[in-house]
């Protein structure tokens, strides 16, 4: 009897202990689908000089435009916004001023559910809004272009300049 | 059905992204009377930032008083992060967004640089 039951004990036991090995075996992957807005720097942009006084991102001035891509997952639930710099973040010391002018349009997007979109858009100063009224992808790009010596066409003075365009998703 | 899959190609193939979720968080109560906490999280694929600013807001953008483990996140390329944002139960009604905005560094290079900023709205 005492056997039988020291027999069942050790099956039990063997039992259990191959299950728990089993269940740490498991490793889990978790994710969500959920809403989401996603911010993408497709490409840097580039100031060209084509001349002493003016930096600009045109492409036919040497200059590259900045390109931001919004995956947008769900509709109206999100603005995709973006600015053009109205300021040099770092630069050599500037002692004149420099006007700034900017567009932002958009280049591309993933159907033509977005046609509308430029035109609908909204504009506050710098910032252009785009109501991200359906899911999938948009591209926007940025125009900037600074002009060194209030209207004297002044020289820039030698050195790095950089701008910084902000790019945002704001919930719906 | 095909604009899903290209959809979905886009977001598994972003090449420098800022995300965050939830899009509509909500605000829960702590063991600390008076304090409210809500849970964000964060995913950095932009290989040139490795920080990332948090703020709340009111309606008219104003900031907010509130405490994280840290205002300015460091969250490495291809990193995720699950952050806790406490508020004082007396501004939970003021609230209406939280955000994050990543820190770019310094350039020696002459050229626009992108901020991206993703802001979650409480309703």
């Amino acid at each position: 009897m005492n056997k039988l039951l020291l027999t069942a004990l050790v099956l039990g036991l063997a039992g259990c202990s191959l299950f728990s090995s089993k269940v740490e075996a498991n490793a889990n992957i978790t994710g969500s689908v959920e809403s989401r807005c996603i911010v993408n720097t497709d490409t840097p942009g580039v100031y060209g000089n084509p001349n002493a006084y003016t930096l600009t991102t045109t492409p036919a001035s040497g200059g590259q435009k900045p390109i931001v891509r919004f995956d947008v997952s769900l509709a109206n639930a999100y603005y995709a916004q973006v600015s053009y710099p109205t300021s040099f973040s770092s630069s050599p010391s500037l002692s004149d001023t420099v006007a700034w002018t900017g567009a932002v349009a958009v280049s591309q997007s993933s159907g033509s559910d977005f046609d509308g979109y430029q035109t609908a858009s909204t504009t506050t100063g710098a910032l252009r809004q785009y109501a991200m009224a359906h899911a999938g992808t948009l591209w926007v790009d940025v125009q900037s272009e600074a002009t060194y010596g209030g209207g004297q066409q002044k020289a820039f003075p030698g050195g790095n300049y950089t701008a910084v365009v902000v790019a945002e998703c704001v919930a719906q | 059905m095909c604009r899903s899959v290209i959809l979905w190609v886009l977001l598994c193939t972003s090449v420098a992204a800022h995300e965050m979720t939830p899009t509509y968080p909500k605000w829960s109560v702590t063991q600390i009377e008076g304090v409210h906490k809500t849970t964000m999280r964060m995913f950095n694929k932009r290989e040139d930032v490795k920080y990332y600013e948090i703020g709340v807001f009111d309606k008219e953008w104003q900031p907010i008083p509130f405490v994280t483990d840290y205002k300015i996140l460091k969250l490495d390329y291809l990193s995720h992060v699950k952050f806790d944002v406490y508020i004082s139960s007396k501004n939970v009604g003021r609230a209406e967004y939280i955000c994050s905005l990543s820190k770019l560094r310094g350039s020696k290079e002459t050229k626009t640089m992108i901020a991206s900023k993703i802001c979650s709205r409480f309703k």
